[in-house]
């Protein structure tokens, strides 16, 4: 006999999907199932959109994911001391006996100051080096977080972490935690497009993973749809060589005819959806190459973004794309940008990087701005961890590398419900440890949560008999650089 | 607001007060107490039972006073065992065996045609390779290429052979432990060398030996045990009696290998290895080593040589396997789970709430592995029948079956779960055994039409299944369920006449989008194959852990990063992309078409009718028929007037045209074994 246990537990269960389906299931199958037949299909849902838990400041996000690490003392984390102990050996009260990754471990740690100028920009007056002078322009829009700290000193590890909240693979994306708990705005698009693009300053880069805009453990529908930079722009988009547009929707209304009369026999709801699903792929071979054809953009949007917007897959190319995209209700456009892993010859490789993103990140902060768009879109800037005080390979004052370092870097964030002109958090004088108010990846995932309207601890899936949540059992928002 | 609000919390209440429940009363949960036999309940609808599995069903279903559906019509049943048992859909002259066989046993006899195929193996090892993470690559950062492919051979073969599944474990969790151990039975054990293995520059090798005997404890236990044990490395389970001492008494077992962390050993293997070469190989491989040796520094000679030795390598499998360090690594405690943060000394042993492990075998692998089969033990048995039960009804009958603990789902059917383990045991561990009591149980060969929709009223007294059990969980019918990516691609090679049937042997590189590695990759560009590597079983296809094959992904495969139990069941537009436009399945239309237009009579309908049925085992109705030949006319009307287009769709794919039709009727035809192959029939098992 069953357990009288196990016989409540069953009932319950039952009640719950009772509970579903007068809901959103039903709501969802009726608009495709007009028979009004209602049976456990609750797939269809993960399209629809969602309204927030509570008033969003930010209602997508643009994440230019730097790959690689980039060196936070060369862009943003100012050092001036630095100059006067260059060449010295890091004192062991600053080292404090921290791990170091095999490069560096038991070698000399000498300091190697920046060789680069920086000054003061905008009424805040943040410090931005003579690396970035574009950005330098838009200071007052951005929240520079000083005080970002890792746990993780390798790079897949490390940008596993940054994005799925785990140095392990398994886990969801922060994309594809966007696109489940808040469905997609667009009928035609999917809720989470991943861009990448190769960083002419280090071209054979890091390389990226799937799994960062994988689901992990999430339904499938809910992972990034890779927009590529060559071929199709989504795969397999594209009819093959002979098939015509007219075709095509012959043929496809021919698949829909014979799936209805399947769907009349079998009455499973998953055939509605699929005819659905064809229906949008149809759509989605107009949308998606609309969206990468830049021929309807005037020539000073070209102007603004740089002479490499015109190609397709440069970094500046693909901001153009996130600012499209952001039009066309994308909730959560993931940019990753390779090319900062600067262990050695760091000045002609950090040159080539910022080439690529100094004038293109301004120009998409000038753009949303001026289109209304900033106010409710998030953008967000910064790689897995930050680079070293210490050089790694041979110092010279004009020629120098710099390793891994965990235990401090910069990120910046702007728009969507964030204080621009803010500069948030401190390192030490060397940037090795954080002085003041530590940031950690789970915060700054909270804070991104909470610009959508999402509390990060009831975005939960359960999994493997837990609820799980992108921010684990950390992340606190950061109050302070709220608007 | 209310939508939101559905979608952020979930009922986990329920468990949990179960939980407090269950305990207040003095009892042990109910996964950790062996299972019981009850005795078959009794049915009213005697005449409907076919294996004991039928009385566990029909007894709950007629205490809800639910009807089962009707049997599913010959057609819908051969393609449904098939597809289910080999991963391949029947041909025409094995349905009209079928359909010609009246015997009453002859389910049963098809079932056993069905076991007994090599393609059964291939099927079956599909469960296997997810929840063992296999793949062809190291799965962090460059991603490097490996060669575990022997392993995976093993798993065919032992499925075929319908090795015991206590034979099963024991090979290969401790294979190497066995005395006078077989080469075999060591390649067996890659089972726990599956894992990432990270080989980035700068990586420091202890945090990493950590990672790799983590995974091998959490797949071990979700495995084996269902059980998620990996909760407990950084502190006690919050939910299972299992403690963070308990983890790393459990993790010494798999604790005590001579290997680095961060990688190690020639051609992406990290100790401890077995190369795989010919008697010959390797004597000409000790001949170049000796002429190396005798070589001087600078000769050119030396360079030829050892480019010799890497030629020769290279196409030599290096399986990573277990075996036991000499010197015994001791395992701590480690704090938080840190690599670096370790606290008190343990030694190897299996959680208290467990049957413990016998007082006079020493605590290794072994003993683990013969601990897990022991007939007594209450979780291996009831997991295993569970995975199995899952992949004929979609779901277990624990729906968590990754997670037999205490937040894990109820049984839905407690007794036939217990029955079908008990039952396991009693006939030897015998896989296809139990395999051929679910599938040619009535419950399996039901309709799986869902009736009783709300428009239509339920006559008959009975209650309606739709209101009563939306989700099917009491099984009133059967599942439909969507193929697996590997089964949808293997399907369109089988339907065109394109699949290479070879067994095993190194990962092949079938078509793919141009383009997809490198932009992404370390300078890794996908270099594909060509002839008859195009159109292998799709669990050949190479396997890069961080850039999948995007068919199979689409599909819902998993990545093969970690150990995956159940894959999802998603239904989107990028999935419509595939089947309308890779090359896979443009070219399986092709080859389709000339099948439609070679093998049977000259006539139109006759020739969609045979196309139709080599994909769907069933002949269209009129009305379908009727769809598929007017839009025949239309496509042939059009390619008449555009020869040329059809020359050009006609150049998709490698494999040689036959026969002499003219390009615009075989292109008409492609367009019409493209609409077959792109139906949801066709891509579900009915």
């Amino acid at each position: 006999m069953m357990h009288p246990l196990h016989q409540q537990q069953w009932i319950s269960s039952r009640r719950q999907f009772f509970g579903r389906a007068s809901g959103i299931g039903a709501a969802a199958l009726a608009s495709l199932f007009d028979s009004g037949t209602s049976a456990g299909g609750t797939k269809l849902v993960s399209r629809q959109p969602r309204p927030a838990l509570f008033a969003p400041t930010a209602k997508r996000v643009i994440y230019l994911f730097q790959s690689g690490a980039p060196a936070q003392l060369d862009l943003f984390d100012y050092k001036p001391r630095l100059r006067e102990l260059q060449s010295t050996e890091l004192p062991d009260s600053i080292r404090r006996g921290q791990r170091l990754t095999g490069f560096t471990a038991n070698k000399s740690l000498p300091v190697a100051a920046s060789k680069y100028k920086f000054s003061q920009h905008g009424q805040s007056g943040a410090w931005i080096s003579s690396l970035l002078p574009n950005m330098a322009h838009v200071a007052d829009e951005i929240c520079f977080v000083k005080s970002m700290h890792t746990n993780a000193i390798n790079h897949d590890p490390g940008v596993t972490f940054m994005q799925t909240g785990t140095e392990s693979a398994g886990r969801p994306s922060i994309g594809a935690w966007v696109s489940y708990g808040l469905g997609s705005e667009n009928a035609d698009l999917p809720a989470f497009v991943a861009i990448s693009s190769v960083g002419t300053g280090r071209p054979n880069g890091e390389p990226l993973y799937q799994r960062l805009w994988g689901s992990g453990f999430l339904p499938s529908e809910y992972q990034g749809v890779k927009l590529r930079s060559s071929g199709d722009p989504v795969l397999f988009l594209s009819n093959p060589g002979g098939v015509n547009d007219r075709l095509r929707r012959r043929m496809l209304d021919d698949v829909s005819a014979l799936n209805q009369l399947n769907l009349d026999r079998f009455f499973d709801p998953e055939i509605a959806a699929r005819i659905a699903q064809y229906e949008l792929a149809y759509r989605m071979q107009t949308s998606v190459p609309d969206l990468l054809d830049f021929s309807d953009e005037p020539q000073h949007t070209f102007d603004l973004y740089g002479p490499e917007s015109h190609k397709r897959g440069t970094f500046a190319a693909n901001c153009l794309l996130a600012r499209r995209l952001v039009e066309s209700g994308v909730r959560f456009i993931q940019l990753f940008h390779r090319g900062w892993d600067h262990h050695n010859d760091l000045p002609r490789q950090i040159e080539g990087q910022c080439y690529d993103i100094d004038q293109a990140s301004t120009a998409l902060i000038l753009d949303l701005k001026q289109r209304g768009l900033l106010e409710d879109t998030l953008v967000v800037w910064g790689g897995e961890f930050g680079r070293t005080v210490y050089c790694q390979g041979k110092l010279t004052t004009e020629n120098y590398g710099r390793d891994h370092h965990p235990r401090c870097f910069t990120v910046w964030l702007a728009g969507g419900g964030i204080q621009g002109g803010l500069t948030y958090g401190a390192t030490d004088d060397f940037s090795y440890n954080v002085a003041q108010n530590p940031v950690e990846a789970f915060d700054l995932n909270a804070t991104i949560l909470h610009c959508l309207g999402i509390d990060h601890t009831r975005l939960t899936y359960r999994y493997q008999g837990r609820e799980h949540r992108l921010t684990d059992v950390g992340g606190r928002v950061i109050q302070p650089i709220l608007a | 607001m209310e939508l939101m609000l559905e979608r952020l919390t979930r009922p986990v209440l329920v468990n949990v007060l179960l939980l407090v429940a269950t305990e207040a009363m003095g009892e042990t949960h109910w996964a950790f107490r062996p299972p019981v036999r009850s005795p078959l309940p009794a049915v009213k609808d005697v005449d409907w039972i076919r294996t004991p599995v039928d009385q566990f069903i029909l007894a709950r279903l007629e205490a809800e006073q639910l009807r089962p559906s009707p049997v599913a019509n010959k057609e819908t049943l051969i393609r449904r065992l098939a597809l289910d048992l080999t991963g391949l859909p029947p041909t025409p002259v094995q349905i009209d065996y079928f359909l010609a066989d009246d015997s009453p046993d002859a389910v049963q006899r098809l079932v056993d045609r069905l076991l007994a195929s090599p393609s059964y193996g291939e099927r079956t090892a599909l469960l296997w390779l997810d929840l063992s993470r296999y793949a062809d690559t190291d799965g962090y950062e460059v991603d490097e290429e490996r060669s575990m492919w022997p392993w995976r051979d093993w798993v065919v073969r032992a499925f075929n052979v319908n090795m015991p599944f206590d034979q099963f474990t024991i090979e290969q969790l401790a294979g190497d432990l066995l005395v006078g151990a077989t080469l075999d039975q060591k390649i067996a054990t890659g089972f726990n060398r599956n894992h990432r293995i990270n080989r980035e520059a700068g990586t420091i090798p202890e945090e990493f030996q950590v990672e790799g005997v983590v995974d091998r404890v959490d797949t071990t236990a979700t495995v084996w045990l269902g059980l998620t044990m990996a909760c407990a490395r950084c502190h006690d389970h919050k939910y299972d009696p299992i403690s963070k001492e308990e983890f790393y008494q459990f993790y010494a077992f798999f604790n005590n290998l001579p290997e680095i962390g961060n990688g190690g050993g020639e051609g992406g293997a990290a100790e401890p290895v077995i190369r795989i070469a010919s008697v010959e190989a390797e004597a000409e491989l000790a001949e170049l080593d000796r002429k190396i040796s005798g070589a001087s520094e600078d000769e050119p000679l030396l360079e030829e040589l050892q480019q010799q030795r890497k030629d020769l390598l290279k196409p030599i499998p290096v399986v990573m396997v277990m075996k036991e360090r000499e010197e015994q690594r001791k395992t701590f405690v480690l704090h938080r789970g840190q690599y670096d943060q370790p606290r008190q000394l343990v030694t190897a042993d299996v959680p208290k709430v467990l049957p413990s492990l016998p007082d006079d075998i020493p605590p290794n692998r072994l003993s683990l592995a013969r601990w897990l089969v022991d007939p007594g033990h209450p979780l291996t048995a009831r997991v295993v029948v569970n995975h199995l039960w899952k992949t004929h009804f979609g779901r277990g009958l624990v729906d968590t079956a990754e997670d037999f603990g205490a937040r894990g789902e109820l049984p839905t059917h407690p007794d036939l779960l217990d029955w079908l383990a008990t039952e396991f045991i009693r006939n030897g561990w015998n896989l296809k055994a139990i395999r051929k009591l679910i599938v040619c149980s009535a419950t399996y060969r039901q309709s799986s039409a869902i009736r009783n929709v709300p428009r239509r009223t339920s006559g008959s007294g009975l209650a309606n299944s739709q209101a009563v059990d939306p989700k099917n969980l009491l099984l009133s019918r059967a599942p439909r369920l969507r193929l697996p990516a590997e089964t949808i691609r293997d399907q369109a090679l089988a339907v065109g006449g394109l699949l290479v049937k070879d067994i095993g042997g190194p990962p092949v590189k079938p078509y793919q989008p141009e383009g997809l590695w490198l932009p992404i990759s370390h300078q890794q560009a996908y270099v594909q194959d060509h002839g008859q590597k195009l159109y292998r079983r799709s669990m050949y296809t190479f396997w890069k852990r961080t850039i999948p094959p995007p068919a199979m992904t689409s599909f819902d495969a998993p990545t093969r990063e970690t150990c995956i139990v159940k894959r999802s069941q998603s239904n989107t537009p990028l999935q419509a992309l595939v089947l309308l436009n890779d090359t896979t399945f443009v070219e399986a239309a092709r080859a389709l078409a000339q099948r439609m237009i070679t093998e049977t009579v000259d006539d139109a309908n006759q020739r969609i009718r045979y196309g139709f049925r080599l994909a769907t085992a069933r002949w269209p109705s009129a009305a379908e028929l009727s769809i598929l030949r007017e839009g025949l006319d239309d496509y042939l009307e059009s390619f008449q007037q555009d020869k040329r287009a059809a020359e050009v769709l006609l150049t998709v794919g490698e494999s040689p045209s036959h026969g002499d039709a003219a390009a615009d009727e075989l292109a008409a035809y492609l367009m019409v074994a493209s609409i077959i192959l792109n139906l949801d029939e066709t891509i579900t098992r009915q």
